[in-house]
């Protein structure tokens, strides 16, 4: 521990910390723009000035390092009058013109760092020159006169996102930002993520959607996790007036520090479908409307009127864990249906589930992508699927990460290493085998094995011939790999993984796969034509083999929040809440339990699966027991590693 | 006591601010009780007097020759100077202008507009003032005290007028200290 006063208060941080560490934790502020805490302190901005005894110039706090003994003052005549001219500088060097700027009152760090130092007016006027903007993207605009060269966005989109798309032409104060060489941004390598349009401490990034729908501070925030897919991001929904304003990530909470992938942010809110308002019912070959009892008692008929080998059931897995329970206990427990799916067959939870209960727990938390120097990513391209995930990789691949890649396709998380070994098929039995050779001390038969797979002996030697020395080896695991059919390979690579110290990471699919695996749902059938069809989409897509299979059955219900092909075809439809309207649980893919808090009503009419499910219980005389945490938590912790 | 004199004028600016003054009803009695308000654009009096005031208000910022009449004679008639709203204090909105330069916006005034027809043309009277890089009034004339906002509200301009007019400087701070 490093003991230091400020401003004559004693106070004890740990080594590493920095000066301003020690001056917020000793209960002071000073004002920073370039720092933020999820970024490496950069030190440019030189607003966090400070009076460090015996030091001859003032010492910027956010990158000194905090010592033993240090006498550290915030707020002295010094220290005042560097942050007014630091301040005039800024306002000097761009157009911040508030009154129209969107960031305003509250959003805006530098305004506030304006406010606080009591600054009336600007003491040296700019000179009103124009600066680039760049309205090209589709998500956000960048408006190089708001921009105060503090580089969050670059350094979020480089150190976190790992995409480096941003970067500054020119140099000094006539510094523009730019995307790539020079492209404009919707034209760029930016994946819309949206990260760094949240780290910007000013108006220089501006959202288009929540763009001067009402400051920040005026919002309404509630915790979400996406359920977009399975890492289950942590995020903050912003709302007001009952309306999606804005997402941003949780700088709280959450494996994803504070990331979001544009699914996750900018989806939800660009999202327009058409809303399902009322039930509905098939009359002379038209959907009327009707009321909720009516179309609740025509499906309870249907149900009973029908044997159980005649019911299939299946639901999305963007619905919440007591969604999945409650539909799982309704068709799976008491009516006893031929199928009860969840959509999007991805078998991996189900895979990687009966293997840990072969061998014991294996699965490591989402932290081991975050610090490895080897990356075994085996059938699924991070670039796509699982984004979050990516960057970690891909942050990592600038330095010196080395990575081995299988998948049948080309992936698109290969690009960003020069490092990389990558094989394109699906014999993952040759791979797991080609694994376990490196792993080993001597193989014969390795050339075979390589030719095999069509690797060259150099540089497979440059990249896997490290797994043996590798400190800290990491095997991710997707959707294509973790089919039943690979079991055995998957077996083999988790013992070579213990054998080497490797940790496992597996990605389980969409929002809640991994939950919708340990409530009992068959993940690796395919929803088949029956009788009576229940389809809970919610707000989620289904494929075309679902429609098929819906458009062959003969009653169809279709429980959903929006018109689509599949409530066309229905005989009785439910209109459904979205994710925002519904609150509920979601099981990450690291076994995290995560809670997407309601943020907005819905419109009178829609109602969430759980709520159907206990009046369509009610109905056939049955009680919904409504219990699953106990048991997720346990068989969790038979998969995943404390 | 004879009450201090108040006068007031505008620039380039919207009159809002001078709206925003007008905002705060009745209190307008009370603040008549406090000061002499002698020239204003919104009574008949329209140049602060020859003699001298106690109190000057700019609103607007400078964009013309004339402005920088109007801000020169106002200072040199007043003992305090304020700069009042975003225009006056920073440019504000006029001080886009400088942006595509003042030839271009008057073209794109009074030639391109949609409306008007191959007769259109930049008004070019001698009398007319000739316009200016715009810039806040406190590049101009020396400015006592700044109001900003767009526009400030009724309340600080309240606040600041009631403070000057009982003998001290106003400090603009916390809620009154607003750009937008
Ligand atoms: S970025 Fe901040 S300081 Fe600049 S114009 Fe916008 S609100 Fe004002
Ligand atoms: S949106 Fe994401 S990828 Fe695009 S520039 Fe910003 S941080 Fe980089
Ligand atoms: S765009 Fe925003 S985050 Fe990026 S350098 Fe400019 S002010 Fe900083
Ligand atoms: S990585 Fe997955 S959970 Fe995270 S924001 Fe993207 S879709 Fe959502
Ligand atoms: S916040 Fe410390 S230098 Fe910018």
């Amino acid at each position: 521990m490093i003991q230091l006063t400020v401003n004559g208060q004693p106070v004890e941080v740990e080594a590493g910390s920095t000066i301003l560490d020690a001056v917020r934790k000793a209960g002071f502020n000073v004002p920073t723009l370039c720092y933020h805490p999820k970024l490496v302190p950069y030190g440019s901005c030189r607003l966090c000035l400070v009076e460090v005894e015996g030091a001859r110039t003032l010492q910027p706090s956010c990158v000194v390092p905090a010592t033993n003994g240090q006498v550290v003052h915030t707020d002295t005549d010094k220290t005042k009058s560097a942050r007014e001219f630091i301040l005039s500088m800024i306002f000097s060097e761009r157009n911040h013109f508030c009154m129209y700027c969107q960031d305003t009152d509250g959003d805006c760090v530098l305004q506030q760092a304006a406010y606080d130092e009591g600054m009336t007016h600007w003491p040296i006027t700019p000179a009103y020159k124009p600066f680039m903007v760049d309205a090209s993207h589709p998500d956000f605009i960048l408006d190089n006169n708001r921009c105060i060269l503090c580089r969050r966005c670059v350094r979020a989109c480089t150190e976190l996102v790992g995409n480096a798309t941003l970067g500054f032409e020119e140099r000094g104060s006539g510094s523009i930002l730019i995307a790539d060489n020079n492209v404009p941004l919707g034209e760029s390598t930016c994946i819309s993520c949206g990260n760094c349009e949240q780290f910007c401490p000013t108006g220089a990034l501006i959202d288009r959607r929540s763009a001067y729908m009402g400051r920040e501070t005026d919002l309404t925030y509630v915790n979400s996790v996406c359920m977009d897919c399975s890492l289950g991001c942590e995020r903050v929904v912003k709302t007001r007036d009952n309306r999606l304003v804005r997402i941003d990530g949780n700088l709280d909470l959450g494996s994803n520090e504070s990331l979001l992938c544009y699914d996750g942010r900018y989806k939800p809110v660009a999202d327009n479908r058409k809303r399902i308002t009322s039930p509905m019912v098939r009359r002379n070959d038209q959907l009327e409307p009707i009321g909720w009892d009516e179309a609740l008692t025509a499906i309870s008929v249907q149900l009973k009127a029908h044997a159980s080998n005649e019911i299939s059931a299946h639901i999305s897995p963007r619905q919440p864990i007591e969604a999945l329970s409650a539909f799982h206990e309704f068709f799976a427990d008491h009516f006893n249906a031929e199928q009860v799916t969840l959509l999007g067959h991805d078998q991996t939870a189900l895979t990687s589930a009966k293997l840990a209960n072969e061998i014991g727990a294996f699965e490591s938390d989402l932290s081991a992508l975050k610090d490895c120097d080897i990356a075994i990513v085996l059938g699924t391209d991070l670039v796509k699927d699982h984004q979050v995930a990516g960057y970690f990789l891909k942050r990592q691949a600038m330095n010196d990460l080395k990575m081995f890649i299988a998948n049948s396709t080309r992936t698109s998380i290969g690009d960003w290493s020069s490092n990389k070994l990558e094989y394109v098929g699906t014999d993952y039995a040759a791979v797991v085998d080609l694994l376990q050779s490196y792993a080993q001390a001597e193989d014969p038969d390795l050339p075979a094995k390589l030719q095999n797979l069509g690797f060259k002996p150099e540089r497979a030697e440059r990249i896997l011939g490290q797994l043996k020395e590798s400190q800290k080896p990491v095997i991710v695991i997707g959707k294509e790999f973790a089919k039943a059919e690979n079991l055995p390979a998957f077996h083999k690579l988790v013992q070579l993984a213990r054998e080497i110290g490797a940790k496992v990471v597996t990605l389980k699919g969409k929002g809640n796969n991994f939950a919708g695996a340990l409530l009992g749902y068959k993940l690796d059938a395919q929803p088949m034509s029956t009788p009576v069809f229940y389809l809970a989409l919610g707000d989620g897509h289904a494929c075309d083999h679902t429609r098929d299979a819906l458009a062959g059955s003969e009653f169809k219900i279709v429980q959903a929040s929006y018109a689509s092909e599949f409530t066309e075809i229905a005989d009785v439809v439910l209109p459904c809440t979205i994710w925002a309207e519904q609150e509920g649980h979601y099981l990450t893919s690291e076994g995290k339990l995560g809670l997407n808090q309601q943020a907005i009503q819905a419109a009178d009419g829609n109602l969430p699966v759980l709520d159907v499910m206990k009046s369509l219980a009610n109905k056939s005389g049955l009680a919904l027991s409504e219990a699953w945490r106990a048991a997720v938590e346990e068989k969790v912790a038979a998969i995943v590693l404390s | 006591m004879t009450k201090p004199k108040v006068a007031s004028d505008w620039l380039a600016g919207c009159a809002g601010c001078h709206m925003s003054f007008l905002d705060m009803d009745e209190r307008i009695i009370e603040l008549t009780k406090l000061v002499d308000l002698r020239s204003t654009p919104i009574t008949d009096l329209k140049e602060p007097d020859e003699s001298g005031v106690d109190v000057g208000i700019l609103e607007g910022g400078i964009t013309n020759t004339y402005n920088e009449e109007v801000a020169i004679k106002m200072r040199e008639r007043c003992k305090i100077l304020v700069a009042l709203g975003d225009c006056a204090v920073f440019g504000g909105v006029p001080a886009m202008r400088n942006f595509p330069g003042a030839e271009e916006a008057l073209k794109r005034a009074y030639i391109e507009t949609e409306s008007t027809d191959e007769s259109g043309m930049i008004p070019n009277d001698p009398e007319l003032s000739t316009p200016v890089h715009v810039r806040p009034v406190s590049d101009v004339v020396k400015v006592d005290v700044f109001l900003p906002g767009c526009a400030p509200s009724a309340d600080a301009i309240f606040y600041v007028l009631a403070e000057l007019a009982q003998g001290r400087m106003p400090n603009v701070d916390g809620e009154f200290n607003d750009w937008h």
